[in-house]
């Protein structure tokens, strides 16, 4: 097992997926078998990321390995100066964990789409899609640069506008991909300025390189605010990646694409980039924008949360329990809990995957039925379905001994400690009331689905299990969401190998006065080494230590308060649920149109382009034709003058320009006469003038 | 020893040189402006030698060896190309062979 | 001479004795195959394959051939072996492999299959022209080089015959040739006559003498220059190029766009080099002796040579003729490498090199590919191709905006680092100029782009689709000139390891 193994296994592993894009795109019109060919190659590149992952855990644990070329290289680019940008790869086990989940849930959801798109219009196509997508998500997960992060993050965002819209026939699909694309845009602004910050300073793109200055003490342009700004720009990028407030609001909408993308993209996948990135750029933010990545994530988390409680779509309502467990992520990684929030990323990309895989059969099973009022009963139709889903479901709930409550449970903690160490309460307030409510919605959105008595009889009857293709993901999925694979002791989650041995939180390398006191590494810590592993300050360790058990008390009574209300509500209807909505309208009303976001944004951001041209026009209309007609005549006699500014001097000028140049040309292909002898002439005359005009005195 | 002054010979090459040039442009012959361009060369032969002996090295006369060479291989292409344009056109007047212009 | 001498140079000029042998078993092929000429195509590239062996060998070889020894403290010699020559070497070895296998596709070549042999001994004529013009240092072989380059492209210009236009093109390729040779052997005998010597190195030290008479020394090098002009087709010695381009065989004009093109550059920057440059600053600007301001001549010569070009090239209806005009104007730029006098101009060319052989090769290739099917080149005739002819097409307008210079294509590599050599040596108005020229090119060049693709389709339209063999030769044309476009590092190492010029 060397490192050149492994480095061209991972770079085997980004590209097969590109192969497998361009051949079925290409070619797929003409063979639509070509299909089986992308799932042939993402298998291959699932089996070799089980291999990268096991030889880097197993011979490489601690040691990152890497390799870059270099891209471009001038010595003296004018107004730069000298250039060099490298491009690479880095693996350390972070990356290693995240090409086997991105492989293996791209793997999955190839193998569930080959039965659940049977049929579509642009089956090959939409393969080809898929492979474009993983290819530009390995690109993310394998970088060690800044700029090529860029490029695979718009890729990204490219294939997801293309995947969104796989079925542009359908109005509101094309709509969402749209807003997708428009939304993520913003966020990018963000993360451009942010990374053209840093190459400004730092003369490179390269993670290493920069975190290497920081900690030397060289931080942009002198100044802490420059570096907190950096960090907070390029955390915008993750902000609409990975849906946080207020951008947000592109996920839910982007259910309209094909079911398994949604499992893919929105829930496992690219929505974790946005994570993966702030894991990135974590050690070279300082607590200021540490602070608002954790208010932002936790606000996030809320809004989600308290959304999702009355979403009657079920997609929907997974959707935003997304995107209030992405807020979560962010949040843990806010309050420095960075081992967590990885742990979370991975644990949930497999039980939120699963949940939308279920929901897929259930939609599949249902012939495209997606509202949960018309569900019900569905256990005794779909077994396999129910039954991952329910684990999933509780994994996703934080119950004991499952995948779930070990990440919640951590995250939970460290926002407690915290919130002791730094006095910022509202954090861990709110963090408990979301798990709280994920678990009373996600358990309405269970006993409304599958228990109670089937509301809509005639879908009751035709619906069926899945094929094998289809419930087979759901199983190895649901299997992964149980506690073993991460940890012997199912309330220990730092006990496990996964938080002991492989992940670790790297030590912050901003200027000691501008991080967190307990973020700064003890002074016995090893300051030489770039990647040194944090040696946390006692007072870090004690309040973990303290929020320990009380977290975890804590968060197994508010799971099972939301799931016994959950019950009460719509199992043993002990409580009405209308009558409830009826008397908080208010709040009811507030949710179910998801906090008017979509209104406010409408209203402001959209129309307000509008309505202010339109007031523009009102404004316009009433000086022309008001009582000030001296202005109004000024008004047309410049908008006239400009016009004819317009015509004759641009226009002019353009047209001028053109036809000179053809005139021009029109000379210049006269000289060509088609004698031979005339261009004898012209070469003798033309030593003449050259003598003339160059000679030497 | 009495010699003749090498400013004579440049003053024929160039003469021969531009005699050559203006043929070149003027005449509408092919097979003529051919001879006129061999008569440019053999011009700078003629001053290549007057400087070889002018210098004193052999380098310009084994020059004029080359040059004479060269002059008979373009003369033979010249020729076999002219007959081919012949048989196209049945004319050598340069000025007709203008098919391409512009 | 010593033997020991004459034994050295002899290694130095392994290459060319093998493109000999290799031309001479052309020959004896030709006469024991003259029923089945099918094998003589595979000598002919088995040759210069085998040549390329021998070039690449030279590579950080340095030394002089055939040293005249009467010359004290350094002997310079004929011909000089150094990676810039090599660069060049290859570039043409790349060239002529590409024109043979050009040439086993074009059916125009294929017609003449019983005068097939004599196309490819004097293709081989042209190369071992173009090899001692590449690394000549002596006057005599720059004229004798430059003359067997030029017999046998005259004969190859007119060598189908099947119209008219062939030997119009051989006719008027001939006198005009022979004129610019003639000026040039004028000139070259008026240098001989100031310094004594051919040598090139020895005439740079001669006229670092104060008594030389600038006004002779000036015509002479614009006599000489009009010589290289012409065959690098430069303005005003480029007039010949448009008939000859037109009326030529597609192959051969492909070949004289790019390989005679790169031989007579490698002749110009060496010359100007080895003659006129005293010594190279630490930046690595060249020092010119102040008897000729090659500087503004080249200026001037190179705007002219890129605007005339750009701006004939504006009304061609023949896509033949129009990139007969558009490789005059890149003639003017590649120009613009030489007119700042420095290394990075030169590494610039370089590249520029290697680049332009790609997309103009691929242009002519997709422009013979479809004049095989309609027997046309005529813009009009290109309407609506783009929707029955995909691959070609595509191919097609990927070259041609490679030609322009538009990112993300190689073409724009190549202007970029001309720019930057220029803004380096403080040109800024000549960096505008060309700038302003590679706007006016994209009108032209996106004509046929819109002939090919905003023109419906009719019925009539030919869909065109390549043999595989054609199909792999220009995919391996196009996608270097993709990927170089994004990934251009090599292209740059490569150049700056080929700007060593034996000398000075």
């Amino acid at each position: 097992m060397t490192e050149s193994l492994l480095l061209n296994l991972s770079l085997l592993i980004l590209f097969l997926p590109l192969l497998g894009f361009t051949v079925v795109l290409f070619l797929g019109k003409k063979f639509p078998k070509l299909y089986l060919f992308e799932v042939g190659i993402i298998t291959t590149a699932f089996l070799l990321s089980v291999f990268v992952l096991f030889a880097k855990l197993s011979y490489f644990t601690a040691q990152d390995i890497g390799s870059s070329f270099t891209w471009i290289s001038m010595s003296a680019a004018p107004l730069l100066g000298n250039i060099n940008i490298e491009l690479g790869i880095k693996i350390d086990n972070i990356t290693a964990i995240m090409l086997f989940v991105v492989n293996l849930i791209s793997f999955l959801v190839h193998v569930f789409s080959i039965e659940y798109m049977h049929g579509d219009k642009r089956y090959t196509r939409y393969f080809s899609y898929l492979g474009i997508f993983t290819f530009s998500m390995l690109g993310i997960v394998l970088t060690d640069n800044l700029l090529m992060m860029y490029i695979f993050w718009e890729l990204v965002g490219l294939s997801s506008y293309l995947l969104i819209g796989h079925w542009f026939e359908k109005k509101s699909a094309a709509d969402a991909a749209k807003k997708a694309f428009i939304v993520n845009r913003i966020g990018d602004i963000g993360m451009f300025i942010g990374i053209l910050i840093l190459f400004t300073h730092y003369k490179t793109f390269s993670f290493d390189i920069i975190f290497q200055q920081l900690s030397l003490g060289n931080i942009p342009f002198n100044s802490e605010v420059w570096l907190t700004a950096a960090g907070i720009l390029v955390f915008m990028g993750a902000v609409g990646k990975s849906a946080q407030f207020p951008l947000h609001v592109w996920l839910p909408d982007a259910m309209e694409g094909p079911t398994p993308v949604s499992a893919l993209i929105h829930a496992a996948t690219m929505v974790a980039a946005g994570v993966y990135l702030v894991t990135r750029i974590f050690v070279m933010l300082t607590a200021d924008a540490m602070l608002v990545i954790a208010v932002i994530g936790a606000f996030t988390s809320l809004v989600a949360a308290t959304i999702a409680l009355t979403q009657n779509d079920i997609k929907k309502v997974l959707a935003y329990s997304t995107v209030s467990q992405l807020g979560y992520m962010i949040m843990s990684l806010g309050v420095g809990a960075y081992a967590f929030a990885f742990f979370h990323l991975v644990t949930h990309a497999f039980f939120k995957a699963c949940l939308f895989l279920g929901s897929g059969s259930v939609i599949h099973a249902m012939h495209h039925e997606q509202d949960i009022r018309n569900m019900g009963g569905l256990r005794k139709k779909l077994p396999i379905t129910y039954f991952t889903f329910l684990i999933s479901t509780i994994a996703i709930s934080g119950v004991p001994l499952t995948s779930g409550f070990l990440s919640k449970d951590g995250i939970l903690a460290g926002t407690l400690a915290f919130g002791k160490l730094t006095g910022h309460w509202l954090i861990p307030i709110m963090g408990f009331t979301v798990a709280m409510l994920t678990a009373f919605y996600m358990f309405r959105l269970v006993i409304l689905t599958f228990h109670s008595e089937p509301r809509d009889h005639h879908k009751f009857e035709h619906a069926h299990e899945s094929p094998f293709v289809m419930a087979a993901p759901l199983v190895i999925l649901a299997v992964l969401s149980i506690f073993i694979w991460y940890t012997p002791n199912p309330f220990a989650p730092d006990a496990g190998w996964f938080m002991k041995d492989w992940v670790k939180t790297p030590a912050s390398v901003v200027p000691v006065e501008t991080q967190f006191d307990f973020m700064n590494p003890s002074s016995s810590g090893n300051h030489s080494e770039l990647h040194r592993e944090i040696v946390h300050s006692p007072l870090y360790t004690e309040a973990m230590h303290w929020a320990h058990y009380p977290a975890m008390a804590l968060s197994i009574f508010l799971a099972g308060m939301g799931i016994l209300v959950a019950y009460l509500m719509y199992q043993w209807k002990k409580i009405n649920a209308d009558k409830l909505a009826e008397k908080i309208k208010v709040l009811y009303n507030f949710s179910l149109n998801k906090w008017f976001l979509d209104e406010v944004y409408d209203a402001t951001a959209i129309s307000g382009t509008t309505n202010f041209s339109k007031f523009l026009s009102w404004f316009d209309n009433t000086i022309i034709d008001g009582a000030v007609n001296g202005t109004a005549w000024l008004g047309r006699f410049f908008s006239k003058l400009s016009d004819m500014f317009d015509t004759y001097i641009v226009d002019g000028f353009v047209n001028f320009s053109a036809f000179f140049s053809g005139f021009i040309g029109l000379s210049f292909k006269r000289l060509q006469t088609g004698k031979v002898q005339t261009y004898i002439v012209f070469v003798v005359f033309a030593v003449i003038i050259l003598l003339l005009f160059f000679k030497p005195f | 020893m009495l010699s003749i002054p090498i400013e004579y010979y440049l003053i024929l090459s160039a003469f021969m040189f531009i005699v050559g040039v203006t043929g070149v442009l003027i005449r509408r012959n092919a097979i003529v402006v051919f001879m006129c361009i061999e008569l440019m060369l053999n011009a700078a032969n003629l001053s290549l030698v007057a400087f070889s002996s002018y210098h004193g090295n052999p380098v310009g006369q084994i020059f004029v060896f080359f040059v004479m060479t060269v002059a008979a291989a373009e003369a033979t292409v010249g020729l076999a190309i002219i007959i081919a344009i012949f048989r196209n056109k049945l004319t050598v007047n340069v000025d007709e062979i203008n098919i391409f212009k512009w | 001479m010593e033997l020991a001498n004459l034994y050295q140079s002899i290694n130095l000029i392994i290459p060319e004795i093998v493109l000999s042998i290799a031309l001479i078993v052309l020959v004896i092929a030709d006469l024991i195959f003259h029923t089945n000429k099918k094998i003589i195509p595979f000598i002919a590239g088995t040759g210069i394959l085998v040549t390329a062996i021998f070039v690449i060998n030279q590579f950080n070889y340095i030394g002089f051939a055939f040293s005249t020894a009467t010359h004290t403290a350094r002997s310079f010699g004929m011909l000089a072996v150094d990676s810039f020559g090599v660069f060049f070497k290859l570039i043409v070895i790349v060239s002529s492999f590409i024109i043979v296998l050009l040439s086993l596709a074009s059916d125009e070549i294929q017609k003449t299959t019983d005068r097939i042999g004599e196309y490819y001994a004097l293709i081989y004529g042209m190369i071992l022209g173009m090899f001692f013009m590449i690394t000549a240092t002596d006057l005599i072989l720059i004229y004798l080089s430059l003359e067997l380059l030029s017999l046998s492209s005259y004969v190859l210009a007119g060598f189908t015959k099947l119209r008219d236009r062939n030997s119009e093109a051989s006719l008027k390729y001939l006198l005009y040739g022979a004129v610019s040779s003639g000026l040039m052997l004028f000139g070259i005998s008026l240098v001989y006559g100031l310094t004594g010597s051919t040598n090139l190195y020895i005439i740079n030290t001669l006229i670092q003498n104060p008594h030389i008479n600038l006004f002779t020394l000036s015509f002479a090098t614009i006599l000489i220059f009009a010589g290289i002009g012409y065959k690098i087709s430069s303005a005003p010695f480029h007039f010949w190029t448009p008939d000859v381009y037109e009326g030529a065989p597609i192959t051969i004009t492909a070949f004289l766009s790019v390989a005679s093109k790169a031989a007579g550059f490698a002749l110009l920057i060496r010359f100007v080099k080895t003659v006129f440059v005293s010594y190279e600053t630490n930046e690595g600007f060249w020092s010119l002796i102040e008897v000729f301001d090659w500087q503004s001549i080249l200026v001037v010569i190179s705007i002219l040579t890129m605007t005339l070009g750009n701006f004939s090239a504006l009304w061609q209806n023949n896509l033949k003729r129009m990139l007969a005009y558009s490789s005059i104007a890149h003639a003017g730029y590649m120009l613009l490498g030489l007119v700042v006098l420095s290394n990075q101009g030169l590494i610039a060319i370089l590249i520029y090199f290697m680049i332009y052989l790609l997309m103009n090769l691929g242009a002519f290739l997709v422009v013979m590919l479809i004049a095989n099917k309609i027997n046309s080149e005529e813009i009009d005739d290109y309407n609506g191709l783009g929707f029955t002819s995909p691959l070609l097409s595509v191919s097609l307008a990927i070259f041609l905006i490679s030609l322009t210079g538009l990112p993300p294509t190689a073409g724009f590599i190549g202007k970029l680092y001309l720019f930057i050599a220029l803004v380096d040596a403080k040109m800024i108005a000549v960096a505008i100029i060309a700038l302003l020229n590679s706007v006016v090119s994209l009108y032209y060049y996106v004509r046929v782009l819109k002939h090919m693709y905003l023109v419906k389709a009719t019925a009539s339209t030919p869909s065109i689709i390549p043999s595989t063999s054609n199909a792999i030769l220009l995919l391996v044309l196009v996608v270097p000139v993709l990927i170089f476009g994004v990934y251009f590092q090599p292209l740059v190492e490569f150049a700056k390891d080929c700007i060593v010029i034996l000398g000075i």
